[in-house]
């Protein structure tokens, strides 16, 4: 018998039924980023929805939109990366389209308001929340992803770290006072895309199995 | 597959065999030396086994199994270096003294190019290492590993057919 056959009775041996709760480890880093970014936020910054008395729900509706939308569909995209041999072409473009959508709200911002304030007053703080947040979030994705098998590292890393800016940005986005689609691309569309190129480049490393 | 998830392990090893001998053939016309295949097919095994929860029930299973053991014979290329073919100077040096034995060696290595013809000489008939031979004809020591792994290939080849 020779070393192949031997590992075959070995694996034969411990059965086929997979180990239970696969779908848990890789729920849970997800949801436990969610948490804590949102909580790390919530004790450390006072006064949440500021101006929402004075210019309504859109702005935040808005931020929320676009970051929530990242942070529902990039584990869809995220748990197809993990199976192989799944078509993921689909699922990883779709996460394209919060951004289609800012650019043309950015363009119909700009033709319309020509004398947007910008940067704003608090830009600092909110490069700040993105830079601390993300890699927190992806880190939790990256985690997420160990428990399945991803075949295309890159992906899965350009993924999570969509997935980080996201979740970073929908924990940060209730403290922001700012308003305006010019602000939402450059400081928070931008860093999401920074975090997702940094993903995209440390995923070999991260995600090898 | 199907059988074996309802813990049937019999069933789990007529698929693990069967997985086997299709990744052994997918991999035969990419990996060039028998011992470097077995060497994938076994971590492709394994992968098989410790990520099976990643194959839905219902889906087939060949893409799930080919895009496993794509993924490892990638990462094997990329442990071991960029290049798919495997440079193993003692296999290429250590030819057993009767394998040419009775056969016409020169009619035989009129056969080959002449660059892999010249190489083989060098090293295997003269006796000269690979480097002293790389020296000898103004080579690189790649380049000259490269004409004898690939000369020796070869030869095998034409002596098969001819026993055949």
């Amino acid at each position: 018998m020779n070393k192949t056959d031997s590992i075959l009775d070995e694996l034969a041996s411990q059965g086929a039924l997979p180990a239970a709760g696969h779908s848990l480890r890789f729920i849970t880093p997800l949801l436990v980023a969610l948490v804590v970014c949102a909580g790390a936020t919530i004790a450390v910054l006072d006064d949440a929805f500021p101006g929402i008395a004075t210019t309504g729900a859109g702005p935040i509706l808005t931020k929320w939109g676009f970051s929530l939308a990242l942070v529902l569909m990039a584990p869809i995209a995220l748990w197809a990366l993990g199976r192989p041999g799944r078509r993921t072409n689909l699922s990883v473009a779709i996460l394209s389209v919060p951004f289609v959508l800012v650019l043309g709200l950015l363009a119909m911002d700009l033709s319309i308001n020509s004398q947007t304030s910008f940067p704003g007053e608090t830009w600092q703080r909110c490069l700040t929340a993105m830079a601390l947040l993300s890699p927190l979030a992806f880190g939790g994705a990256i985690i997420a992803m160990r428990a399945l098998a991803p075949t295309n590292l890159r992906r899965a890393g350009l993924v999570a770290g969509l997935f980080g800016g996201g979740v970073a940005m929908t924990a940060y986005a209730p403290f922001c006072p700012e308003r305006g689609m010019l602000y939402m691309a450059v400081f928070y569309c931008l860093p999401i895309l920074i975090m997702a190129g940094i993903g995209w480049l440390a995923g070999p490393k991260l995600l090898r199995w | 597959m199907a059988a074996s998830r309802e813990g049937d392990r019999k069933a789990y090893r007529q698929f693990l065999a069967e997985a086997s001998v299709r990744i052994r053939s997918m991999l035969a016309r990419k990996v060039g030396a028998y011992s470097e295949l077995e060497d994938v097919l076994q971590e492709c095994l394994i992968a098989l086994h410790t990520k099976r929860h990643t194959l839905d029930p219902g889906r087939p299973v060949g893409p799930w199994m080919y895009a496993i053991a794509n993924y490892k014979l990638i990462d094997h290329w990329r442990k071991r270096g960029r290049s798919p073919l495997v440079l193993d100077d003692d296999a290429d040096m250590d030819v057993a003294a009767d394998t040419f034995a009775g056969m016409d060696v020169e009619g035989l290595l009129g056969a080959l190019p002449e660059a892999q013809a010249e190489a083989i000489r060098l090293t295997h008939i003269e006796g000269l290492t690979n480097r002293e031979a790389s020296d000898r004809i103004g080579i690189g020591h790649s380049a000259m590993k490269l004409r004898v792994h690939r000369g020796m290939l070869r030869l095998k080849e034409i002596v098969d057919e001819q026993e055949r």
